[in-house]
């Protein structure tokens, strides 16, 4: 939360409970960034694609929960980046400018930039980023280029019922606390998502990540090894230095 | 004339500066990666081909890491009570004043280094390969990368003090890495058992 | 649509039944939602656990075909708990009125009214009539006590729509039933409003008019009609299929909803007097009894100056039904079946998967000898000749397929389910050679014109009469290009003599020759007007010496709060957003609920004609004052001024009655020995064939549509990214009967009826239930009718639906039955 860039940050906030699984926001997402039509099959649900792909950057989660009233509960909650404060993608991304913070605060992607290392989807808690047929990393970026331009994201502008919502992110997580949502997921999260959702129950019920996190390993090498590569490098030359003055080279008159 | 005597055979040669060249490549490029550092992309001409050039690399690296074990793998698993006495000494590095046990034809210090290189050598290559291969193996990934980033942390020790210890530290061993050859008196000095051993003591 | 799509929000109680708004309407689930944050209820009644559902306070599943035993139980629940609006039904509709005592209905006729004739089919409907009093005027009872009276009739009709009958019919749990009837009867208090919206889920049943019709009793008991947030909502299925209707898309109405002449009327005296209703009531403002001036003025809209007082004004010309002719979709296909016809337009439609009983329709286009396909893609209507189960050989059709273009690479109007008829302009270039559809006609016209004016023909006249006004000629005579400016203006008409209004003195003139005419009411019966379509009159108008199109307006304005923003586009009848709106006051002109005035009367404020009083608010159904002030009654289209609980219009009775679908799980309904509607048509042939209570196809199934594609499927399968959705027919089913079939979620299997077999891929889900009836349990299954075999082209996709529905059809609206029909499932 501390970071610089939650002030001012625009996010989405997702209402699962006013959300009516018609997917224009799937469609409008494909056809802003004019992504191909994926070859699926009919799996038995309604959700498709089954996950987050290539060519989709946000999908609907389709999940029937029992109910005491009903045959059953059937949710539905848009699934997409999340543009985590704290994000593990950008983390873990070797190549400068591939994935980057935008004003607005979300996590967009440089094609050009990305070498296509896919180390990304491994460190990002949400399991979002993926790769194209370049093997070029393309995820939800939160329509900067939209956003930038003073639009709505392509997937709000045509969401019919208001379960997407893009504005100020202090803004949308205060009404939506004033409307009686008790869980806003992703307030304090990963320092603060750039996409939250508002529930009245338990985020878990809704398939939501528990207690999202980076993975420790990426933290463990954020922390600790990547300064100790600079340490170790900057110590032994360092060491040598002082080893050439101290000491000195080896003479071979010594040798006995 | 001095007399001279071979330490290393033209191969050898080759393939150690096959194996500095890369190892050096992948180290810059490496830290590029690490910290982002786009001059170190620019020197490769971009992220993108610096990612193509440590990938491969990364191929020559290890075949030549691995073609290095036919002459110097079987040396560097001998120890005996001189490079016992060796370690006491620190290998005499840090005094000069200190006696320094004889020595064979590499000290129990390049010895270990060649085993740390060696070792650290196959993991870091198995773990870049796995990361630049392998696909929807989220533990496998992150525990490559981690242990990329671990032997690096290695490279980034010992690589330098072995470039040191070749060159400023011990003036005259760079010579053998050019020419494969040094003067038989100071292999007598330097690696006494090896030259006892050859006949030329 | 009585209201309109925004209104929505204004409902306290929103009853989604015979649709499924959230996936086939999304946009009404924004005003819905709205509703919902003020505190609405949504209540979902379907047989299967939908989209809507989901998202309901409230759901009730019931078995498909039995909404009116449903409905029913909630007008008994309604009189007997005292739910009803009183003062609104004793004086906004008739059922104070007394009926004629030899009416009989099926409380004694077991199960039918009085008048049935078995070999027809149909009713003689002389009882089902008011008593009158020497003026020719009803016979009244406001106290509502007369055992003859209409609500007396009522009750006893539907006192027999216990809760433990319609459970039993329905399947849907007592408590279910009575939760639903006491929430959605809390509307009832002037205070509230309930609406309702529906779509085919209540149309395409053997009894959809009737469904319909049962609503409506419902809301005129709560006094739901005429008011915001209330009325009964048609959720139209394409975005134009209001306008279409509207400008006389089907084969017994005229543009304007005047009927279609027959044989048995000749001249335009005859057709007149035989359509004009009468009253004697001289309160009701019998809206209809204009109707000798929107027909002239169509007549010469369409004959011009070739239409003149001595010829009729080319009555003649119009083309007339055989008396007692039905020229419906299922009646043309079974004649096109039997070979009675050449050749056939299939324009902007697909029969060979929209149709019920697709094979027979597939065979039915075999029997042409040329067919025109006017679409955006060849479709499985084009393609009929190479689809399966066809040999090219044999097949003598000659296919035409003219491109088209799609309604944004073109300009016009289109008027949604609220009525509003909004103006859109061409967004995009047309792709290849698509043209138009009034291009297509326009090349059309002019052919066949040549054609008649070269060999004459059997009869050319309303061919070579008829004006064509629409653009630049060229040396031929022949418009280069429609203007679409010019349709619109023709619609709206014109004034073609300078007309005065004689009964002010001195005359005062109303309109200028050769300009636009402002509103309806201009409307003359003379010959001295044209217009198209009365009730677009005022669509497109003259202000201030400018033409104005009142539909392309975008005014953002919502002076009452209530979101009837009267500046934005246009809404027929005279932008009047709330039909019936009169009914939404107190006979004294007070809104019934101060807290949503959509109507108020201002007496001190001066109106329209000079006179003190005046209407504030939405346009009022007429500038009469309020009914109790020596006004007018509400209704104005109905002859009495009141609506009609008791409603003698339709086939099958004046109050709805309960019957089982032709294809049903039921050996007897158990609300008479009548099983089925007694006034369908039943088709005989081969190919219509039946089965209820068939051990072969033992499961109800119905048919409906997912968000992701539109109808047939022919502009949406087309599109990838809604493919990648939902790329293949899916059938939904309860776990249980998957369990019993050894079905498993995401298999393929084979659906089977009577009539056909298609491929869907299993969804087996909690959201459907078995039924649990009296003595049974009843299984019910879901398909989609969005495939077809000619594309995706590997066939992934499957077949329509349609290949299972039955050929059988509304008694009043000839829709087909494809709601409820009986099938089997198999493993594929
Ligand atoms: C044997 C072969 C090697 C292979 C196949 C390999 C492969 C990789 C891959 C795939 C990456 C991820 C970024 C990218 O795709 O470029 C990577 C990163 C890296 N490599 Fe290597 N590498 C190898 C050897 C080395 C060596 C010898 C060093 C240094 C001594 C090294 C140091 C690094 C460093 C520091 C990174 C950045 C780590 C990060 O940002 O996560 N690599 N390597
Ligand atoms: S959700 Fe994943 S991809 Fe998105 S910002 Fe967070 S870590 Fe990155
Ligand atoms: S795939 Fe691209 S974006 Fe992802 S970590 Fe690698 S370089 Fe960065
Ligand atoms: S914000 Fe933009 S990129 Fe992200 S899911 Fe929505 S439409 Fe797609
Ligand atoms: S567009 Fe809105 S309502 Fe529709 S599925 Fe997406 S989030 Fe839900």
């Amino acid at each position: 939360m501390a970071n610089d860039n939650t002030k001012n940050r625009k996010a989405i906030l997702v209402t699962p409970e006013v959300c009516i699984g018609c997917r224009a926001c799937q469609v409008a997402c494909k056809s802003w960034n004019q992504l191909p039509g994926i070859k699926t099959k009919n799996n038995g649900t309604y959700q498709n694609p089954p996950d987050l792909a290539s060519a989709a950057f946000n999908i609907i989660r389709y999940s029937e929960v029992p109910s005491e009233k009903n045959p059953v509960r059937w949710l539905f909650v848009s699934r997409r980046c999340m543009h985590c404060d704290d994000a593990g993608c950008m983390k873990i991304c070797p190549a400068p400018g591939a994935l980057y913070r935008t004003k607005e605060g979300a996590v967009a992607f440089d094609r050009d930039k990305c070498i296509g290392c896919k180390l990304c989807v491994n460190a990002c808690p949400f399991d979002v980023p993926r790769y194209d047929a370049d093997g070029k990393v393309t995820k939800c970026h939160l329509c900067f280029d939209r956003i930038g331009a003073g639009m709505q994201p392509a997937c709000v502008k045509t969401c019919p019922t208001g379960a997407l919502r893009f504005g100020d992110r202090a803004e949308l997580v205060s009404t939506a606390k004033k409307d009686g949502f008790g869980t806003i997921y992703g307030e304090e999260d990963l320092g603060g998502l750039g996409t939250v959702y508002a529930f009245k129950e338990e985020p878990k019920l809704y398939g939501m990540t528990d207690d999202p996190a980076i993975p420790s390993s990426v933290v463990f090498w954020h922390t600790v090894l990547k300064p100790f590569a600079v340490a170790g490098l900057g110590g032994v030359v360092a060491a040598a230095a002082i080893h050439y003055l101290a000491v000195g080279p080896h003479k071979e008159e010594e040798e006995v | 004339m001095t007399e001279m005597v071979r330490k290393s055979s033209g191969d050898e040669i080759l393939n150690h500066w096959v194996l500095a060249v890369s190892c050096i490549l992948l180290i810059i490029s490496g830290y590029g990666f690490l910290f982002q550092t786009e001059a170190i992309g620019s020197l490769f001409g971009g992220f993108n081909t610096m990612k193509t050039v440590h990938n491969w690399v990364g191929v020559v690296f290890i075949l030549s890491l691995l073609f290095s074990m036919r002459h110097s793998f079987k040396d560097a698993l001998e120890y005996d009570e001189d490079d016992r006495q060796w370690f006491k000494v620190a290998g005499g590095y840090l005094s000069h004043k200190v006696k320094v046990p004889p020595m064979g034809k590499y000290n129990p210090g390049q010895k270990l280094y060649y085993l740390a290189i060696l070792g650290a050598g196959i993991a870091i290559a198995l773990s870049g390969f796995a990361i630049w291969l392998v696909q929807g193996n989220q533990t496998l990934i992150l525990i490559s990368h981690l242990v990329h980033n671990v032997s690096f942390c290695i490279f980034i020790i010992a690589v330098p003090v072995h470039i040191y210890l070749s060159t400023l530290a011990n003036p005259g061993t760079f010579q053998i890495m050019v020419n494969g050859t040094l003067p038989l008196e100071v292999a007598k000095k330097r690696y006494p058992k090896w030259m006892k051993a050859a006949g030329k003591m | 649509m009585t209201n309109h799509w925004i209104d929505l929000k204004n409902a306290d109680v929103i009853l989604a039944m015979g649709s499924n708004p959230a996936s086939n309407h999304p946009i009404s689930m924004k005003w819905i939602m709205r509703a919902r944050e003020r505190g609405a209820k949504l209540i979902s009644v379907d047989p299967r656990f939908t989209q809507t559902s989901a998202k309901a306070d409230l759901y009730a599943p019931l078995r498909s075909g039995t909404d009116i035993a449903f409905l029913g139980g909630m007008i008994n629940y309604i009189l007997e708990k005292n739910l009803y609006f009183k003062e609104y039904v004793v004086n906004y509709t008739n059922a104070s009125f007394l009926v004629s005592p030899d009416y009989k209905g099926p409380a004694d006729l077991d199960g039918l009214f009085s008048g049935y004739n078995k070999e027809k089919r149909s009713y003689d409907k002389a009882t089902w009539s008011f008593q009158k009093d020497e003026n020719g005027l009803a016979l009244k009872d406001p106290t509502l006590q007369d055992p003859n009276c209409v609500f007396q009739l009522l009750k006893k009709h539907y006192a027999r729509y216990t809760l433990d009958k319609v459970t039993n019919i329905t399947g849907t749990p007592k408590e279910k039933l009575v939760e639903v009837y006491e929430l959605y009867g809390s509307t009832g208090k002037p205070d509230r409003a309930g609406t309702e919206c529906y779509a085919m889920g209540w149309t395409q049943h053997t009894v959809g008019t009737q469904n319909i019709r049962a609503m409506t009793i419902i809301q005129m008991l709560l006094g739901n009609m005429g008011i915001a947030g209330g009325g009964i909502n048609a959720m139209r299925g394409e975005s134009n299929v209001q306008g279409s209707t509207d400008q006389g898309l089907l084969f017994h109405i005229l543009p304007g909803y005047n009927p279609v002449p027959n044989a048995a009327l000749p001249d335009l005296a005859t057709y007149i007097e035989k359509n004009t209703p009468t009253t004697k009531e001289p309160r009701s403002v019998n809206w209809w009894s204009n109707r000798p001036k929107y027909i002239t003025s169509y007549l010469k809209a369409i004959y011009g100056t070739a239409a003149t007082k001595e010829n009729d004004f080319g009555y003649g010309w119009l083309p007339k039904l055989d008396v007692g002719q039905n020229g419906s979709w299922l009646n043309l296909f079974d004649k096109m079946h039997q070979g009675q016809f050449e050749g056939f337009f299939a324009w902007g439609q697909n029969p060979a998967c929209s149709g019920a009983n697709s094979n027979k329709t597939r065979a039915a286009l075999a029997k042409l000898k040329w067919m025109v396909n006017v679409n955006l893609y060849d479709n499985e209507t084009g393609s009929f000749w190479r689809g399966p189960g066809m040999n090219p050989k044999d097949v003598q059709t000659e296919v035409f397929m003219l491109p088209c273009c799609s309604s944004v690479e073109k300009e016009g109007s289109i008027s949604n389910s609220g009525r509003w008829a909004q103006w859109r302009y061409k967004a995009v270039e047309p792709p290849g050679q698509s043209w138009p559809d009034a291009e297509i006609m326009n090349d059309l016209y002019f052919k066949v014109k040549e054609l008649y004016k070269k060999e004459g023909g059997a009869f050319p006249d309303p061919i070579l009469n008829l004006t064509w006004d629409y653009g630049e000629k060229d040396t031929a005579g022949k418009v280069k290009h429609i203007d679409i400016h010019a349709v619109a203006k023709e619609i709206n008409g014109y004034f073609l003599e300078d007309v005065y209004d004689m009964k002010a003195t001195p005359p005062k003139l109303i309109g200028k020759k050769g300009d636009l005419v402002t509103s309806f009411p201009s409307l003359q019966a003379d010959g001295t007007t044209s217009c198209g379509n009365w009730i677009y009159c005022n669509s497109y108008i003259l202000k201030d010496g400018k033409e104005v199109n009142m539909m392309a307006r975008r005014g953002k304005d919502d002076p009452t709060g209530l979101g009837l923003f009267p500046g934005w586009s246009w809404c027929w009848p005279v932008n009047r957003r709330i039909i019936y709106n009169r009914a939404s006051v107190n006979p004294q002109g007070e809104p019934w609920d101060p807290k949503r005035p959509l109507l108020k009367w201002n007496a001190t404020k001066v109106g329209p004609t000079g006179t003190p009083g005046a209407w504030e608010g939405d346009v009022p159904d007429g500038p009469a004052p309020p009914m109790g002030t020596d006004g007018k009654f509400p209704f104005i289209m109905k002859p009495d001024g009141v609506a009609s609980i008791f409603g003698p219009g339709l086939n099958e009775g004046p109050f709805p009655e309960h019957y089982e679908a032709l294809e049903c799980p039921l050996e007897e309904n158990s609300m008479s020995k009548q099983r089925i509607n007694p006034t369908i048509k039943i088709f005989g042939g081969e190919s219509d064939a039946f089965y209820s209570c068939d051990a072969r196809f033992p499961f109800v199934a119905t048919t409906y549509r997912a968000s992701e594609h539109w109808q047939t499927g022919c502009m949406t399968r087309h599109c990838s990214w809604l493919l990648e959705m939902q790329p293949q027919n899916f059938v939904e089913m309860s776990v249980e009967l998957a369990k019993e079939l050894g079905i498993s979620n995401g298999e393929t299997v084979v659906v089977v009826s009577g009539r056909g077999e298609v491929q869907a891929v299993a969804m087996v889900s909690e959201r459907f239930k078995p039924f649990k009836l009296e003595n049974s349990t009843v299984h019910q299954v879901g398909l989609t009718w969005h495939f077809g075999w000619q594309f995706p082209e590997d066939g992934s996709g499957f077949d329509s639906a349609n290949l299972l529905t039955p050929t059988v059809g509304d008694a009043n609206t000839m829709i087909p039955e494809s709601k409820a029909f009986m099938v089997n499932v198999r493993k594929a």
